[in-house]
């Protein structure tokens, strides 16, 4: 019995994966790239699959295991068959985006490196979202990852787990279907929207219902469109969805108002009062056109379509390419940025399931595999393979199995030369991508943000005093906008003497990466003076204290009038008080086209060097606050992050080490390895220098 | 008060002072430094799952699941109906006295805050709420002393508290604005709603028929947000003493902006008495914002009868300031709360249950809300100075917490109450839906007996 549920297992787990490919469905739509396996796996595929097929199972694997560890990995087996049933079923209800990319390669390529790609992937969310469960007895319940896992939190996956053991679909956070599969106009729901559930060949949603290119496709190209014949599927149909072309689209997600009446993010009802709204100006035009957060024409251009977006075929498929026409921009710019290895962001087609890992007709590797191939060594790379020793060893090989022979040195899958180089030619391309994206979201924030006049107010031996104007560069929204109370934009300013010695800053970063303010662990505990200059545009949690006011928070859970957090709706009117009772957000960012006045002064006896002297001003973003981390690190990081690994990506780049022990900020600056320029953390938006002709020792 | 008094309120006032400059840890080690380790993964099952409601139907209140897509209204709005029960039973056994010769009260008091949300989508719902445990001050329980009034306590009833809608109106009819660039996103509240603003100091009403109106995230310049709202209240409408009068109208604009630095409220009421000559005009201005390491907010507010003063409008001020801030090392919390009442200051609207609009200067200011059980240090400013300074703990990372607070007031006329208490309160969550709350005070009267008062309550969250 256990030899032949072993074999059915493996015949399961087997077909229960291949079907998809041999109906044409769902596994044909995948791109395999015979490129990307090497030459070593695709023999041992067919080989294995004819085995497998020939033998049913037991003939293959069954040998190699005794009765006696049969049983002890019954369970196991069981699990892989049932996993991947059910994720053949569950394929079938939501289509992944990598089936969409076999026809719409541009918008993949342009999402996967999105922050709605990322939206799930990232290990900030997931233990921000789990400290946050934590912290309000579970009361939170889905309520923040309902936006970022739409089709997790439809199949119920936990709350709280590792994206390594979530459904593919679920990783892909807002994925195709999140906004094509939803046929109605729920407003702001805050994430809690519908999505039609079908296979592949249903119908989707799009801006036009204009179905005459698809008919075309299916016509020429011999594309099925009935779930139960073979041959490449397509959706038999797009319907018009009209809101997917309003602002309200967006509006769905980002507007977050949670059940207690907190009004977390507010970038559509921004918008919704802004002059960009009177002008009859869309999130899309700005955020999905060609130049990201800026139109490149009036929108009373009757060219404007033409100007603002890209123009190309919706669809390439078989090497038809379906008529050009107007083109969004799918990889929805933003300020966050991916702290994970290129090996797993931007989100790619060679990651398969553990339930697939000893499946050889599955591409690519799983995410745990990935995890230990060590991209920065420069496994995959002439330079490495041709010099790597036959001693090498992998780090990961637990060194006290003595029992291994020492060829095992390196483990599966990375043990293969021809592997190592299929997978770094995944991270290749993806640090290309990635370097795109960093291009891309510096001009979105250098649409954004202005840093205009400089007045000095004052110059002479007795102090300098100066202002800095920064201002909006949108008329759509406040900036910053959205998850405000955690993005950081500042003024970083220096002012030295002509020696270079630094006699006055301000937005500089303590040595956990934070500015010093109230949230710098260093300033809280007065290891590091406040910064009481400081320029920064980031709302802020306050909570209301059991007494003594409002205090601010990293997390916006106010457990000081009660030791139980529990969240249920409002008891009082929400619209009419605009906040719940015990916690809001300070809002301190920009209007739409306003600016603000930033205030320096250098005191006469910080002049102690000679003249001229001369301030340095940086306008910076970075995504979210080191505090952050370190208020989020007890639940723990996915992918086996440390705190500090996280924290690493956040701030890299941008540190100056002076050489003091206590002042040296955590991650190395100066670091040569070529994997530390996968990502940029803080950017620089805008620079400036003023000369302040004045001796300070007069 | 004697010296033997004073002398008590400084060493209190030293002893809960004292560990709000905060200390090092004595591990020799900057703590400050976020950590290089990396922290255990905590396993799904480790984190609390979602705690389930009394009553769900449709779509579950923040549960996993597929999300019911609901129905097309004529307008464009589309309804997902969803029921949801929920609410709060308080019981405790307490013993107060407030001092100045008053008798003791002695009792075992419940209270049950009973709601049903009927969300119609995501900005539009109904709410509907009970407290049948308890009507008009009396809490159903029973009651130990004084003497005479001994007994069980029946405050068993099924009045109506809350029945309200709530939504917004650019929301409620898409197809008004298709393309949705219009600024139609008002917010819209009307029917028996609770009331609450300047920190309860202006009004603090939990039963008000009412109306309202509101435009949030209006973008001034140099501001960063704005909130404009007017109610209009036509019914249950209790006064400042507490008591519902028939024949009143409340008129009320309110506004909420957020600046760089502060934010700033400015309100202003105007309540007419049709049936009576108690009409007044109410104001209140706050500037809530964070100085240096410090936490602050500054209130004045006014209140002027048109007409005559009466108990429930009177001519005054009532000038109210909170500092706090966060002991270095820790998570703690230490306060430092002061106010002036200048003349008679009145609210414009208080709840039957809402007491006077002191509570937010201390524990010792506030009742408890359950029972008989009041403010050790009364909550009416009438003419008078006070304030409170006070230590918040947390342990356990946040699952229980300690607060000492040392309160006093002093009467700026012959007959008001001068005083002054300390007291402490314990809260432990026990399980997902337990909380414990201990509470004890003591007080020194001038002209008049100790005060004292305990009480153990246990408060179930559904």
């Amino acid at each position: 019995m256990v030899w032949s549920f072993v074999g059915a297992g493996r015949t399961v787990s087997w077909a229960g994966l291949v079907p998809a490919d041999n109906k044409g469905s769902a596994m044909e739509q995948r791109i395999v790239s015979p490129g990307r396996l090497s030459r070593h796996r695709r023999v041992m595929s067919v080989g294995i699959g004819v085995l497998a097929v020939a033998w049913g199972g037991p003939g293959l694997f069954g040998p190699a295991v005794s009765p006696a560890r049969a049983a002890d990995v019954e369970p196991d087996l069981q699990d892989i068959a049932d996993r991947a049933h059910e994720q053949l079923l569950l394929g079938e209800r939501f289509p992944s985006a990598t089936t969409c990319a076999a026809c719409h390669p541009k918008h993949y390529r342009e999402w996967s490196v999105s922050q709605h790609a990322y939206a799930q992937m990232s290990p900030i969310f997931n233990a921000m979202h789990g400290r946050i469960l934590q912290l309000t007895n579970g009361t939170n319940g889905d309520f923040c990852i309902r936006c970022h896992t739409p089709v997790g939190m439809i199949l119920k996956e936990p709350e709280f787990m590792s994206n390594i053991d979530r459904h593919p679909t679920s990783r892909e956070g807002v994925t195709c279907i999140v906004c094509h599969r939803v046929n109605k106009a729920y407003g702001k729901i805050s994430g809690r929207l519908a999505i039609v559930e079908g296979d592949l060949t249903q119908t989707i949603y799009g801006p036009s219902g204009d179905n005459t290119a698809l008919d075309d496709a299916i016509a020429d190209v011999g594309l099925v469109t009935d779930p139960n014949r073979g041959g490449l599927q397509v959706h038999g149909r797009i319907d018009k969805f009209f809101q997917i072309t309003t602002s309200a689209q967006c509006g769905t997600c980002h507007d977050v108002t949670l059940v207690n009446g907190f009004r977390l993010e507010e970038a559509f009802s921004e918008f919704k009062s802004s002059p960009a709204s009177r002008k009859g100006i869309s999130c899309q035009d700005c955020h999905m056109g060609m130049d990201p957060g800026r139109i490149l024409a009036e929108r009373s251009d009757p060219e404007f379509d033409r100007k603002n977006y890209d123009f190309g075929p919706a669809a390439t498929v078989r090497g038809y390419d379906t008529p050009a026409r107007k083109l969004t921009n799918h990889m929805f710019v933003g300020p966050d940025y991916s702290v994970l290895t290129p090996a797993l962001f931007p989100l790619h087609r060679l990651i398969k399931e553990e339930s697939e890992k000893d499946d050889v007709s599955a591409d690519g590797y799983t995410i745990r595999e990935w995890l230990r191939f060590k991209w920065k060594a420069g496994w995959g790379t002439d330079d490495f393979e041709d010099k790597v020793p036959d001693d090498y060893i992998d780090t990961a090989w637990d060194e006290s199995d003595t029992d291994r022979p020492a060829q095992y040195r390196w483990q599966e899958p990375w043990d293969s030369p021809d592997d190592r180089y299929d997978a770094r030619e995944v991270i290749q391309e993806n640090l290309v991508l990635l370097k795109d994206m960093e291009q891309q979201r510096l001009r979105l924030l250098q649409n954004g943000y202005k840093l205009s006049d400089v007045v000095t107010e004052r110059a002479d031996p007795g102090g300098i005093r100066f202002r800095v104007q920064v201002s909006s560069g949108t008329d759509g929204h406040n900036v910053p906008t959205g998850f405000d109370a955690e993005r950081l934009v500042w003024l970083f300013v220096q002012v030295m003497d002509a020696d270079g010695t630094v006699v006055m800053q301000s937005g500089d970063l303590d040595p956990n990466g934070d500015l010093r303010d109230l949230h710098s662990l260093y300033v809280h505990n007065h290891e590091l003076p406040l910064d009481s200059q400081l320029f920064s545009l980031q709302s802020r949690f306050v909570v209301r204290m059991v007494r003594g006011g409002e205090r601010e928070q990293v997390l916006a859970v106010n457990y000081s009038p009660s030791p139980l957090p529990f969240l249920r709706p409002e008891r009082r009117s929400s619209v009419l008080l605009g906040r719940p009772g015990g916690a809001r957000k300070h809002k301190q960012g920009i209007e739409p086209n306003g600016h603000r006045w930033a205030q320096y002064s250098v005191k006469k006896k910080q002049m102690t060097g000679p003249g001229p002297y001369r301030a340095v001003i940086q306008l910076k973003a970075a995504m979210v606050p080191v505090n952050l981390i370190n208020e989020i690190r007890r639940v723990g990081f996915d992918y086996n992050l440390s705190a500090r690994d996280v924290a690493q990506v956040l701030v890299h780049g941008h540190v100056i080490d002076t050489g003091d022990e206590f002042q040296r900020v955590i991650w190395n600056p100066d670091s040569e390895l070529p994997a530390d320029n996968q990502v940029v953390g803080h950017q620089v938006l805008w620079e400036r220098e003023v000369i302040f002709d004045v001796t300070g020792d007069e | 008060m004697n010296n033997g008094t004073r002398g008590l309120a400084a060493a209190t006032l030293l002893a809960v002072a004292a560990p709000a400059v905060g200390e090092p840890p004595q591990d020799g080690e900057h703590t400050s430094r976020i950590s290089d380790e990396p922290a255990p993964r905590i396993k799904p099952e480790d984190i609390p799952s979602r705690p389930s409601l009394l009553l769900e139907l449709g779509n579950p209140f923040l549960g996993s699941g597929p999300i019911d897509p609901g129905f097309e209204l004529p307008g464009g709005a589309v309804a997902q109906p969803s029921l949801w029960v929920f609410g709060t039973y308080r019981s405790a056994v307490q013993v107060f006295n407030q001092g100045r010769d008053t008798p003791n009260l002695s009792e075992w008091a419940n209270r049950l805050d009973l709601f049903a949300n009927l969300q119609l989508s995501g900005t539009e719902r109904v709410l509907f709420g009970i407290r049948p445990l308890d009507e008009d001050g009396t809490f159903s329980g029973y009651q130990f002393s004084p003497d005479g009034t001994d007994g069980s306590v029946d405050g068993f009833n099924f009045d109506v508290t809350t029945l309200f809608f709530e939504g917004d109106i650019g929301e409620m009819i898409p197809d008004a604005d298709p393309k949705d660039f219009a600024s139609l996103d008002w917010g819209i509240s009307v029917g028996r709603q609770p009331l609450f603003y300047q920190e309860g100091m202006l009004i603090d009403e939990d039963i008000i028929d009412a109306v309202g109106i509101t435009r949030n995230t209006l973008l001034p310049a140099g501001g960063s947000d704005l909130q404009l709202t007017f109610v209009y209240g036509w019914g249950r409408i209790s006064r400042n003493n507490n008591v519902e009068l028939s024949g009143q109208s409340l008129f009320g604009f309110f506004s909420a902006w957020d600046f760089p630095r502060t934010t700033i409220n400015a309100d202003v009421v105007y309540v007419h008495d049709g049936n009576g000559n108690t009409d007044g005009v109410f104001f209140g201005l706050s500037g809530v914002q964070r100085i240096g390491h410090f936490n602050t907010s500054f209130r004045v507010l006014g209140s002027h009868a048109t007409e005559r003063e009466t108990a429930a409008v009177s001519d005054g001020y009532l000038l109210f300031t909170e500092l706090s801030w966060t002991p270095p090392w820790t998570e703690n919390h230490a306060y430092v709360n002061a106010y002036w009442g200048i003349e008679d200051f009145s609210s414009a609207a208080r709840g039957e249950a809402s007491g006077g609009p002191l509570g937010r200067v201390g524990i010792m200011f506030a009742a408890v809300g359950l029972g008989r059980y009041g403010a050790p240090l009364g909550n009416r400013p009438n003419d008078s100075v006070g304030g409170a300074i006070g230590h918040q703990w947390f342990f356990d990372d946040t699952r229980k917490q300690f607060i000492v607070e040392l309160g006093s007031r002093y009467s700026t006329s012959s007959q008001g109450l001068t005083a002054v208490a300390l007291g402490g309160r314990y809260q432990q969550a026990m399980g997902r839906h337990w909380v414990l709350q201990l509470d004890a005070f003591g007080s020194l009267v001038h002209d008049g007996d100790e005060g004292y008062g305990a009480r153990a309550e246990i408060r179930y969250e559904f």
